[in-house]
């Protein structure tokens, strides 16, 4: 109990790597066993809901990008806790491409973008604003191995961090294997004061197993919710615009 | 009391009850049986006092091994497997119904002891419905680990007697 936790993790490290062999097959055999259970059969009335309501808000986005001449009023009606924000809609000057987990967009520092802001790429979180200059400003994606962002997955009370893999995915960081994560469960954005009034979905859960450098933590990889490579115009939330 | 034997058995025990127990767990909080909890229960009843302390300690640490942080099992496993052995003394506790109950009721004071240790020291603690059905879960299939416990460890159980 007084002993520092630097040194009584040691213990149970030690017991991971000693044991390394039969705990990944107990997992193995775990998992296998878990997965072998039909996805989404049964899921809580409140995830339901949850869902239910994800889904209406994504039916609308799609009809507004419809209404081309309603847009920027369209959706900032949207969600009720974004009210407030301006959704500042972009072209996407420049994608992603070979690796490099940015965008270059056609809005700037002169139309309110600040480093930090969310950007939403077909109704869920892409990335941040990295980078603004006068007309253009720089998206760092949720994919880019540098981005860290405070995240929750649906069914769960409790915060973490993703990061981006670098490639075509986010990896979930420090979440303990007291949590019980579902397969193709959602991943949201965490709300933050100035920046993002209310829970956005970045993605769902692709795989989760357990860390091979730290049983004790999971390792679960984030599918993005869009097509990122595919966009060609993207939002940017501002919380507090400018009159 | 054959310690060699004692040490691959807890060994065995701990590595299943972090890989492989999973596969039991029932109901949405993940709840599955303590394998090391039915242990502590065990070496309580079927060994003598002193035997049953250093085993109670020993088993609760290795609880803490695969736990989320040192300590708190180690205390609390030790203390009520103590307990439980004194207890043993003057209450016999040798029908699977008490056994059961024995198993039960140990989990759930050292589950709570545990968690109010654990939030002491900041750690996270499993709830108050994790405790309860694990030691809930650990009491009915509890004394079905007893006989090839007993095996292993070369005791004499009073069913064993019989014949």
């Amino acid at each position: 109990m007084v002993a520092p936790q630097e040194v009584t993790n040691k213990f149970q490290f030690a017991f991971a790597q000693i044991f390394r062999w039969p705990l990944s097959i107990g997992r193995n055999i775990s998992l296998s066993a878990r997965t072998r259970q039909p996805l989404g059969d049964v899921v809580s009335r409140r995830e339901h809901s949850q869902l239910q309501n994800h889904l209406a808000n994504v039916t609308e986005e799609l009809v507004e990008k419809h209404r081309k001449v309603e847009e920027l009023s369209g959706l900032r009606n949207r969600l009720y806790a974004l009210q407030g924000a301006q959704l500042m809609l972009a072209d996407v000057i420049t994608g992603s491409i070979d690796g490099d987990n940015k965008l270059i967009i056609n809005r700037g520092e002169s139309d309110g973008l600040a480093e930090g802001q969310f950007v939403l790429g077909d109704n869920s979180i892409i990335g941040t604003i990295s980078e603004v200059s006068a007309r253009t400003a720089k998206v760092k994606l949720i994919t880019d191995p540098s981005s860290n962002i405070a995240a929750k997955i649906g069914g769960l009370d409790v915060e973490t961090l993703i990061q981006g893999d670098g490639k075509d995915s986010v990896k979930v960081q420090l979440l303990s294997i007291k949590h019980k994560v579902q397969m193709g469960a959602d991943v949201y954005a965490c709300k933050q004061p100035g920046l993002l009034d209310t829970a956005i979905k970045i993605g769902a859960v692709a795989r989760c197993k357990r860390d091979d450098g730290n049983p004790l933590l999971w390792d679960i990889t984030v599918k993005p919710a869009c097509e990122i490579k595919e966009l060609s115009e993207v939002a940017v939330v501002i919380m507090n615009p400018r009159q | 009391m054959r310690w060699l034997r004692f040490a691959v058995l807890i060994l065995i025990v701990t590595v299943l009850q972090a890989g492989m127990v999973d596969i039991l767990a029932v109901t949405r909080w993940d709840v599955k049986p303590d394998l090391l909890l039915i242990l502590l229960v065990f070496f309580a009843i079927y060994c003598n006092t002193s035997e049953a302390i250093v085993t109670s300690f020993t088993i609760g640490f290795a609880a803490d091994i695969i736990g989320p942080a040192m300590g708190a099992q180690t205390l609390s496993f030790g203390l009520f497997g103590t307990l439980l052995a004194y207890l043993h003394r003057v209450i016999s506790i040798k029908k699977i119904p008490y056994q059961s109950a024995a198993i039960f009721m140990t989990g759930l004071l050292a589950g709570m002891l545990a968690y109010f240790l654990s939030l002491l020291k900041g750690q996270p603690a499993p709830s108050y419905g994790v405790i309860f059905g694990t030691s809930l879960y650990s009491g009915l299939v509890g004394p079905f680990f007893f006989l090839p416990s007993a095996w292993w460890m070369r005791m004499r159980t009073p069913r064993l007697k019989r014949r």
